[in-house]
């Protein structure tokens, strides 16, 4: 059987009165590519965020492999917490790297001063990332002086730094250009080619379609439909999934 | 009037107020980060004790403050305190009162970043403190830096309300050589000190600033 990396049970969320995800359940197996699509305000960017902690989920399960971060709305000790987020990386829509670090402190900080790992390891495996990057060369550059898409790079390196099992993405191309979409796309198509385990919130349906194995579709809180990436996007068997992509598609 | 006398007793309380103005920053710049911090906090007790203190201490004339400070333990506890307590009085009030402002330009700084630096740092598993320290802290000290200025500035010029508690500080001094020689002179001396003195702070605090000006 393969190794389930992700397990959300019956997660369900509110803001206030108003449910965002309604018993959501979701698995995510190793070296699966996982693409989240769906209208804005469908709950995506959300589900994203419970899976991150970023955001406490009202009710549901939570596991990381064989660490549970919620059981049915209860949250762990923070240990167990603390161990999680080592499992998981996150690239954000606006990168939010460090202002005030350079690229190198960006990308090697965290490994150094959070993870604790030996000084030589982490700049090795920073420089050989951002040689596989293109990034070659703006060590010392701040991130004010790369473009949006080398920015995102950095923030795609930044989250493999930390050696994640699994990688989100929360719409990692929507504040860039459409020029420098396609930089980003590629990275992300190569890591998939590694085989890294990836859950991707996008707008770019062609691109979910060719790098996921899996798409799904959200809408008001629910997973409306759910299958391979291929029979969802060309054979959509739901008609809000219909109705979705044939606008977007446009 | 001897004019080297004059000026040697000029200097002399130049470098009182120089003490004053160092000590009340050592003590006034950690402390404003204390208040702001308890200004900020989730709980509401806590939170409202600090904006109370700041509506006060912004709120009244420091020179009345100066006089609490220094009368404050005769007449409120009857404690008897030796001649040294003019100048601990001086620096307690000077530091309580610019720290509830540099606490309000902390507050203002800290607000102004982003939650994304916040949320970056957590899912990179940095601990409360090491992201504040590290993270959230050099940003804003870059942000507020010209409004620090702007009261530093002001703090060399109101080190001579120390005058109210008659320490020897540089405008003290001016008064009573003026009194003494019935001359303007000490004064223009004494503001022409003062100017000097506000240039190199001024002037050091735009280093300071150029040199935090390698991101935008």
């Amino acid at each position: 059987m393969p190794e389930k990396v992700l397990t959300i049970n019956k997660l369900s969320k509110s803001f206030g009165a108003l449910p965002v995800l309604k018993e959501i359940s979701l698995e995510v197996e190793k070296g699966e590519v996982v693409g989240i699509i769906g209208p804005s305000g469908s709950g995506k960017s959300t589900l994203l965020r419970c899976a991150t902690m970023l955001e406490t989920m009202d009710s549901g399960t939570l596991t990381y492999g064989d660490l549970t971060v919620c059981l049915e709305g209860c949250y762990a000790d923070k240990p167990v917490l603390r161990a999680a987020r080592n499992r998981f990386g996150l690239v954000f829509q606006n990168f939010n790297l460090f202002p005030h670090y350079s690229v190198l402190k960006n990308i090697t900080d965290a490994p150094l001063c959070v993870q604790k790992r030996d000084r030589d390891e982490v700049m090795q495996l920073a420089h050989s990332l951002l040689a596989k990057m293109g990034l070659s060369g703006r060590e010392n550059a701040y991130p004010c002086q790369l473009s949006g898409g080398q920015q995102q790079r950095v923030s795609i390196v930044r989250a493999l730094m930390m050696k994640p099992e699994i990688l989100f993405f929360d719409e990692p191309t929507s504040a860039l250009d459409p020029e420098l979409t396609g930089e980003i796309l590629k990275v992300i198509r190569q890591l998939a080619e590694e085989d890294m385990t990836m859950v991707i919130v996008t707008h770019e349906i062609n691109f979910a379609h060719d790098v996921a194995d899996r798409i799904i579709f959200m809408a008001d809180g629910l997973i409306v439909e759910e299958g391979l990436a291929h029979d969802l996007v060309n054979a959509p068997s739901n008609d809000r999934t219909r109705a979705f992509l044939s606008n977007i598609m446009k | 009037m001897d004019y080297q006398i004059m000026l040697t007793e000029l200097l002399k309380g130049l470098l009182v107020s120089v003490e004053i103005f160092v000590l009340t920053l050592v003590f006034s710049l950690p402390l404003g980060l204390i208040i702001a911090l308890g200004r900020m906090s989730g709980n509401c007790i806590i939170r409202n004790i600090f904006r109370v203190y700041i509506s006060i201490m912004r709120g009244t004339p420091l020179m009345l403050q100066l006089l609490v400070c220094f009368f404050g333990p005769y007449y409120i506890f009857n404690v008897h305190l030796s001649s040294e307590y003019r100048f601990i009085a001086v620096i307690l009030a000077f530091s309580l009162n610019y720290a509830a402002y540099f606490a309000e330009i902390y507050r203002g700084g800290i607000e102004s970043i982003a939650v994304g630096q916040y949320e970056a740092a957590r899912v990179l598993g940095y601990s409360q403190g090491q992201t504040f320290f590290k993270i959230i802290m050099p940003q804003v000290v870059k942000r507020i830096i010209p409004a620090i200025t702007n009261e530093v500035i002001t703090l060399v010029k109101d080190t001579s309300l120390a005058f109210s508690l008659s320490v020897l500080e540089m405008f003290t001094i001016a008064k009573q050589i003026s009194s003494a020689h019935t001359t303007m002179i000490p004064f223009v001396v004494a503001g022409v000190f003062y100017y000097i003195f506000n240039f190199v702070v001024a002037f050091g605090m735009g280093r300071l600033e150029k040199r935090l000006n390698y991101y935008r």
